[in-house]
């Protein structure tokens, strides 16, 4: 078709001026050359002619013809607005529009409320951001167990402190009463012996007194008393006449001594050959020793604060 | 006029009934409420354009929302739902602000 259309053409311009080309050409085959000269003619003349129409139209509903609407009076954007906005029309297309955009503005609506709502701050959250929550929650709460076992552990130690300090004092009491017996400061009472020397013709004399309370001490006596008075270690007897001072205190016959401490022990202690005992009775005095489960030391001696000495311990 | 009206209308019965939002479309809600807002400038700027279609708007709305919160699902499931969400209410803020430019071109032909 196009072949013998333009042929004539391209023949007509060989003619007409393109002689020396041609006879170039001519030692080239027939068929490629005039291919190519249809190339050649093609290209200046019919594309334009026949693109160039074919294109302004698919241009045009981008630029060109938008801008050509626009030009037209009636039918600018603006006035499509208004057209469409005023003179309210029951079309289908209105209808089915308002429908959506119910469906729109609705959604929205509850979106923008349900979001507010600060009591369900938690109910539009996502699921990373709901495990997000929940693991600061979870430190937080690993925390303050934390400090809360810190606490507890104060606590414990200030309660154990409290109990040392409690027990601190019950064993002061005790150390206190332990030494009020030493000291003879406070009454005493338990298993014992009680001692008596008769001495009716005033041959005792305080040395042997002081042996038998040495003997006695030897022998694991935890108080002492003698007639009234506390035996304790800063206990001095002296002769006064046929009787006996004792820390001062003048006593008589018969001599009662009062002895706490472990009766199997004080008795023997007391009987051994050439003991006590058998010493006083050489000097003509009756000595019975009789043991008790039940001895009360009563007297007491009131306590001495010392004058120079202090305790060094704290 | 009408559909102005049904806006205003769908965001008053909202505020009104304010309806409990079911638990399983929670996360999809504000996600298509978006989607539904680029179809709605969409169609606003193709009425604009003298090219509006309701038949088109309807599908592009429906299609729009359902698109939207069908990737969000995917995200959830795929575990990337909070990602995948920014990035359609990117997308879909780009598409708005285009159709924003060119209705405002339209309107204030600035």
């Amino acid at each position: 078709m196009n072949h013998e259309g333009e042929q004539p053409e391209n023949r007509l311009r060989r003619a007409q001026g393109e002689q020396p080309e041609s006879s170039l050409r001519g030692t080239q085959d027939e068929e490629p050359e005039s291919g190519l000269r249809r190339e050649q003619d093609e290209l200046p003349e019919n594309r334009l002619r026949k693109e160039l129409p074919a294109e302004v139209p698919a241009q045009g509903p981008g630029f060109a013809q938008s801008v050509e609407d626009k030009s037209a009076p009636e039918l600018t954007g603006r006035q499509r607005l208004a057209e469409g906005l005023w003179p309210p029309r029951f079309t289908r297309a209105q209808l089915v529009v308002a429908l959506l955009l119910f469906g729109l503005g609705f959604g929205l609506a509850v979106q923008v409320a349900s979001n507010s709502d600060s009591d369900s701050a938690l109910r539009g959250a996502r699921q990373e951001d709901l495990v997000r929550i929940l693991d600061e929650l979870d430190d937080r709460t690993q925390r303050l167990e934390d400090e809360k076992q810190g606490l507890d552990k104060q606590r414990q130690e200030l309660e154990n402190s409290s109990n040392q300090a409690e027990e601190a004092r019950k064993q002061t009491a005790e150390k206190e009463k332990q030494l009020g017996i030493l000291a003879g400061t406070v009454a005493a009472q338990g298993p014992g012996i009680t001692m008596t020397i008769e001495d009716t013709k005033g041959a005792v004399q305080a040395d042997m007194l002081l042996d038998a309370i040495q003997e006695l001490r030897a022998a694991g006596a935890e108080a002492v008393q003698v007639n009234g008075v506390r035996v304790v270690a800063s206990t001095y007897l002296t002769d006064s006449g046929k009787s006996v001072d004792v820390d001062g205190n003048k006593i008589n016959a018969p001599y009662r001594f009062k002895v706490i401490g472990k009766p199997q022990d004080l008795e023997p202690a007391l009987n051994i050959p050439g003991g006590v005992v058998q010493t006083l009775e050489k000097e003509q005095a009756t000595v019975t020793v009789e043991r008790s489960d039940k001895i009360v030391v009563d007297a007491l001696r009131a306590a001495k604060q010392p004058d120079y000495a202090r305790s060094s311990s704290q | 006029m009408i559909a102005v009206l049904g806006l205003i209308v769908g965001v008053v019965a909202g505020l009104l009934v304010r309806p409990e939002v079911p638990a399983v479309v929670e996360p999809y809600l504000p996600i298509a409420v978006v989607a539904a807002l680029d179809a709605v400038f969409g169609g606003l700027r193709a009425m604009l354009d003298g090219i509006f279609d309701d038949k088109v708007f309807v599908v592009s709305f429906l299609s729009n929302v359902v698109v939207a919160a069908l990737i969000v699902f995917l995200g959830d499931k795929l575990g990337v739902g909070a990602q995948l969400s920014t990035g359609v209410v990117v997308v879909l803020g780009i598409r708005i602000f285009s159709n924003a430019a060119a209705i405002r071109r339209h309107v204030f032909r600035a």
